[in-house]
């Protein structure tokens, strides 16, 4: 490609630097052949991870603020569209009510502007990977992209609560029938399997304190996939894959269910494209998804 | 059980709901956030709310099944009448930790789940529970 690639400043967050490092740069790699960039910011803080329900809780919105600003200050420096990428999303559920929030409320915006002794303007539009893939390049694009034959997979999409919830601030998809992740799948010519518990809980940061429901949570998830024929899930946020994924490790909760790879959706679009996922870390899952690649020997297999 | 509202507690339900910025008598007890709950609490969502409706505040307050809530937001999204229960479980939570009184001892925490969890399960977990 002769054309410069786009490049879009991107918020990481913690998890993404570290125990799903896997999800970044599959997603780095397949935004590289798709021919847009993600521009790390320079100077970012944790997000909080979790977005205060409470209305009076303004020292939540603190840490994403100073994100925003971060992002602001780049794009408005670079003359570039005011668009914050994000891949987690617990990142992105954060931010993205933060930015509803304070379209909402400029005294809010004000208050913690004041606080943080910062000036946020209100300007950045905090997106989705997923987001960016189906409105700016758009699935059918993406479909001409694809290099392996997918249709030997059988994938259950998996949504999960903050990608889509609340509705009225995310408006990402329908968060009791959403499609976004089926049409993803759809485009890479996957199988895709529609089950029931794809919008179920798993369990979130309850892991910290009752392990034991989040097994069974987790397990509910997989065997419903399971019985509608899934060989694998797939995910856009970490902490459902590392529930879904190490629960698996109970093994009398998972007695009568056979291990079930859980794959960030990035991952599978790299060997949708052909790409090297060596440093995609599918060794680190606890249950191994390299033998379902391998044994359908989709490593460069043409279409 | 026989219940009587209790005076003293309609300033606290008050207090509640500026916190919130809930109205707690919007709830009609149709039930919808009970049903989706995936929590399996003892005291689900609808019985926590009838009792701040009936002014029973304390009851409300320190029912155990406040801490198993994992916000996933499906009560907040079905309801109706557009409240939000997982925001007033948030808002009964934030009472005890406000007051020091933590759900997790850090002291006593798994070394293994501290090194094989992600990060925004920790994270999370320290806003929710600590």
């Amino acid at each position: 490609m002769s054309e410069k690639p786009v490049r879009i400043p991107y918020y990481p967050g913690c998890t993404m630097k570290t125990k799903a490092l896997g999800f970044e740069r599959s997603a780095m790699d397949c935004a590289e052949v798709i021919g847009f960039e993600m521009d790390e910011l320079k100077d970012w803080n944790c997000c909080g991870a979790s977005y205060p329900l409470t209305k009076d809780n303004l020292m939540g919105l603190t840490a994403p603020t100073n994100i925003l600003v971060e992002a602001e200050r780049r794009c408005q420096k670079e003359e570039v569209d005011p668009n914050l990428i994000t891949l987690c999303v617990f990142c992105y559920n954060t931010l993205k009510r933060t930015e509803y929030a304070f379209g909402q409320d400029k005294k809010k915006l004000e208050t913690v502007n004041a606080f943080l002794d910062r000036k946020y303007e209100g300007s950045i539009r905090v997106i989705h990977y997923l987001e960016y893939l189906r409105d700016v390049i758009g699935f059918d694009n993406l479909a001409k992209m694809v290099k392996t034959d997918m249709s030997k997979y059988k994938v259950a999409p998996y949504y999960g609560c903050l990608l889509l919830k609340p509705k009225k601030e995310i408006g990402l998809d329908d968060p009791e029938d959403p499609v976004i992740m089926h049409d993803f799948l759809d485009a890479l010519g996957c199988k895709v399997i529609d089950f029931p518990a794809q919008v179920d809980c798993c369990g979130s940061y309850l892991v910290m304190r009752e392990p034991k429901k989040v097994s069974k949570l987790s397990y509910d998830i997989l065997a419903d996939a399971n019985e509608y024929g899934a060989e694998t899930l797939v995910t856009a946020c970490p902490l459902c894959q590392s529930n879904l994924d190490q629960s698996q490790g109970d093994k009398v909760q998972f007695a009568d269910l056979d291990g079930m790879p859980v794959l960030y959706f990035t991952q599978l679009l790299a060997v949708a494209f052909g790409l090297d996922t060596k440093t995609h870390q599918l060794e680190e899952h606890h249950i191994d998804p390299r033998p379902l690649f391998e044994a359908n020997g989709s490593d460069s297999e043409s279409k | 059980m026989l219940i009587n509202p209790v005076e003293k507690d309609q300033k606290r339900i008050r207090e509640l709901e500026l916190a919130t910025g809930e109205t707690i008598s919007d709830c009609y007890q149709c039930g919808k956030c009970t049903a989706g709950c995936p929590a399996s609490m003892d005291m689900p969502p609808s019985v926590i709310i009838q009792y701040l409706k009936l002014g029973q505040f304390d009851i409300a307050k320190n029912a155990e099944s406040i801490w198993s809530c994992m916000a996933c937001l499906t009560c907040s999204e079905r309801c109706p009448k557009n409240v939000s229960p997982a925001a007033i479980i948030e808002g009964l939570k934030n009472l005890h930790l406000r007051d020091m009184d933590p759900r997790v001892n850090l002291e006593a925490m798994d070394r293994d789940f501290l090194a094989h969890s992600p990060q925004m399960a920790i994270i999370s977990g320290f806003r929710k529970f600590i």
